[in-house]
């Protein structure tokens, strides 16, 4: 898993470079040669508020009260990027918590995903109420329609488990 | 019996005989700490896979065992870490001279055998010198329960306040009636934030819906995310290692703050703990949790803390399972937060660990409310225990997270709280508060002093709320236009962790001015006299002044 996780962050942050960000905020000023560290950069919205942005573009200090009555800021526009949480990866890394900055790498995947198909795809990892192959399709999905790499390989990994521990849906 | 010795009677009529105790029973797993049938430590890496793991072969794995293997131990450094004799890392945990990452990257390799060994050596002064040193933030914190049986949300709010204004750094609430779940979150979320800016708020509900009122920002974490040791209560649980993995990515995928539950008893409640001891098996909930990438846990038996104080160390193996969770580098939300025992000198024995070790929360939570009102089935410790609690702050010099405060003051701030609720209800166009109520919530003990509200209509009313798609973002609006701008501020600040994910990070709490304070910038650094969080300077002179302490003045 690590090293997968390694390589997809690789090529998450080649293709960030090569589009110059999503459809969302440009990578920046990020620091020259890497990641970022625990130390130097934590917490992001005192020491690196230049990194923090929201999916709209927006830094943390644009979101004033004013604003946000006038209704020029909504809800949709106060949400975390796949950026900050690659950031936030790094950081948790850099604290030696690497399964926490897996968990998070995932996240910054599941940006993505729209809440209602996040909530159907919870209920549809719990234990027997899924066959093997609508795991292994809602994986497919998450690679496919939203780039998830790392968690699709998650799911293809609870599929097969499932299927060695009887936890699939039964045929009745 | 024929003539009874009348120390007898008065004893048999004394509190802790009320309680239930039971003798070890190994077999169904009614033993707290090294049962029989525990496995013994062993660890086998091949090509950078565990392929045996305490006893068991990679294909014989459960899916607890496969998710622990592959996720939460490092491989790499578990043959290294094994080698290393138990009693020699038990004496690493209590040797100041042995820094905390370094212990921490002993555990890192450690099957929950070895880990259950390592715990067994310990005895309960160690074991809480042991929470000293690894608890991963520098800073204690504390977390209070405000929930009611009727599900009255001015009341709520108030409450709430109080909460924050005694200083709690996170506030929980659940439901009596299943359909308040909204109000609960929104009650909560702007008591809280009238009571003491930066508090985090969660309502714990079903899971999914639970993630809803997050994704909607009408709570600020979550923590209501069960885990357990053995294959078939997890199963029973209705989830899975991989489910609730998906689900911490979930939340974080939306900026939101969230830790596991788990606990000691469990299994056996449940009638599958295989044997095995509750330490034994809350290991692996740990590990599962580490393995989650979860930054957190709450445990310390939780709802079945009446299992292991009924049996022989029981309240040695919860202590335990609060070390376990520290020594893997993760947050620990260290129960004490359901009532177990009649006796208070019990109750008071039970939490000493925690308290006098110091934890992330101490409790998971406080009750700031009557027992009677907390919906949790009660905590260790409710509202009428508050100056209990400060004293013992006070007697022996410990930081519990709490601060004397005054009843005028806690007037002041109920009474905002209630009406910014009302202010709220009304922008949102939610049932009306009235004056009276505000007023009944403003100076009542519990539900029993509230006025009764329309029950049917709340509801209704909670549950269009959530087809409406009310979020966080609404509320800010509503108290700013119902004339709560600075309670609107604090919402909106509130809001904005979920922008930068700087909370997400170990053990994260908020200070008054929404600065994170966490195990990355407050990485607890004690390794003994003279190091880590001491209870000093202003800090310590605000925990002094409790209100019944008379000056010379006075005099």
């Amino acid at each position: 898993m690590a090293q997968q996780d390694l390589i997809n962050s690789i090529v998450r942050e080649v293709m960030a470079e090569i589009n110059g960000g999503e459809k969302t905020v440009s990578v920046g000023s990020r620091p020259s040669g890497g990641k970022l560290n625990h130390k130097s950069d934590y917490p992001l919205a005192k020491k690196r508020p230049d990194l923090v942005k929201t999916p709209s573009g927006r830094t943390l200090d644009d979101i004033t009260l004013d604003r946000v009555v006038s209704g020029e800021i909504k809800a949709e526009d106060i949400r975390i990027t796949a950026e900050a949480l690659e950031y936030q990866a790094q950081i948790a890394e850099s604290a030696d918590r690497p399964q926490l900055a897996r968990n998070m790498r995932r996240a910054a995947e599941l940006t993505k995903v729209p809440d209602v198909r996040i909530l159907e795809i919870y209920n549809a990892l719990r234990p027997n109420r899924s066959s093997k192959e609508e795991l292994m399709a809602i994986a497919d999905e998450l690679q496919n329609k939203y780039s998830a790499c790392v968690t699709a390989d998650f799911v293809r990994e609870a599929a097969t488990v499932y299927e060695k521990r009887d936890v699939l849906k039964k045929d009745w | 019996m024929a003539k009874r010795q009348k120390r007898f009677e008065v004893l048999d009529a004394r509190e802790v005989n009320q309680d239930g105790f039971v003798t070890e029973w190994a077999e169904v797993g009614l033993i707290a700490m090294a049962s029989p049938s525990d496995p013994k430590p062993s660890v086998r890496v091949q090509n950078g896979v565990i392929v045996e793991m305490d006893g068991v072969k990679r294909e014989d794995f459960d899916f607890n065992d496969q998710f622990i293997a592959d996720h939460a131990i490092d491989a790499s450094v578990s043959e290294q870490m094994m080698a290393i004799p138990t009693i020699e890392i038990a004496r690493k945990l209590v040797d100041i001279n042995v820094s905390r990452t370094e212990v921490a990257k002993i555990f890192s390799g450690l099957t929950a055998a070895k880990i259950a060994g390592v715990m067994d050596s310990l005895n309960i002064v160690e074991m809480a010198m042991g929470i000293q040193k690894m608890r991963a933030r520098r800073t204690i914190g504390n977390q209070a329960h405000a929930t009611n049986l009727q599900d009255n949300p001015v009341l709520m709010a108030a409450d709430s306040a109080e909460a924050g204004f005694y200083g709690f750094s996170e506030i929980e609430t659940t439901v009596a009636v299943f359909n308040y779940g909204p109000f609960n979150a929104l009650a909560l979320l702007v008591g809280g934030q009238v009571g003491r800016p930066g508090i985090l708020s969660q309502d714990a509900l079903e899971e999914s819906i639970e993630l809803e009122l997050g994704m909607r920002g009408l709570t600020a974490y979550a923590e209501t995310v069960s885990v357990y040791g053995t294959e078939q209560v997890f199963v029973d649980g209705d989830d899975t290692p991989w489910s609730k993995a998906f689900l911490a990515g979930s939340y974080a995928s939306r900026g939101i703050k969230m830790r596991f539950t788990s606990g000691t008893g469990s299994e056996v409640q449940m009638a599958y703990a295989n044997g095995m001891s509750m330490l034994y098996l809350e290991i692996r909930c740990v590990m599962i949790t580490k393995g989650a990438g979860v930054q957190g846990l709450q445990n310390g038996s939780i709802s079945c803390i009446a299992v292991p104080a009924g049996v022989p160390g029981g309240i040695r193996a919860v202590l335990a399972e609060n070390l376990v969770t520290t020594c893997l580098d993760l947050e620990v939300a260290s129960g004490n937060d359901q009532t177990f025992s009649h006796s208070p000198i019990r109750r008071t024995a039970r939490m000493m660990g925690q308290f006098l070790a110091g934890t992330d929360f101490i409790f998971s939570g406080y009750s700031a409310v009557p027992n009677y009102d907390n919906m949790f089935a009660g905590s260790n410790f409710d509202c009428t225990d508050y100056d209990d609690y400060l004293v013992l702050q006070r007697d022996l010099k410990i930081d519990g997270g709490l601060r004397p405060v005054s009843e005028e003051d806690v007037i002041k701030v109920r009474n905002k709280a209630a009406k910014a609720m009302q202010a709220v209800f009304q922008q949102l166009g939610l049932p009306r508060i009235t004056d009276e109520e505000v007023e009944a919530a403003t100076y009542a003990f519990g539900s029993e002093d509230m006025p009764s509200r329309d029950k049917v209509q709340d509801t209704k009313a909670a549950q269009e709320m959530m087809k409406r798609g009310v979020t966080g973002v609404d509320v800010v609006v509503a108290l700013a236009k119902g004339g709560f701008k600075d309670v609107a501020q604090s919402v909106l600040d509130l809001q904005k962790q979920r922008v930068s994910g700087d909370y997400l990070h170990t053990s994260a709490i908020l200070d008054q001015n929404f600065n994170v304070i966490s195990a990355v910038n407050d990485l607890n650094d004690y390794q003994g006299p003279g190091t880590g969080y001491r209870l000093e300077g202003e800090r310590w002179k605000e925990v002094q002044n409790i209100r019944t302490a008379i000056t010379p003045e006075d005099i």
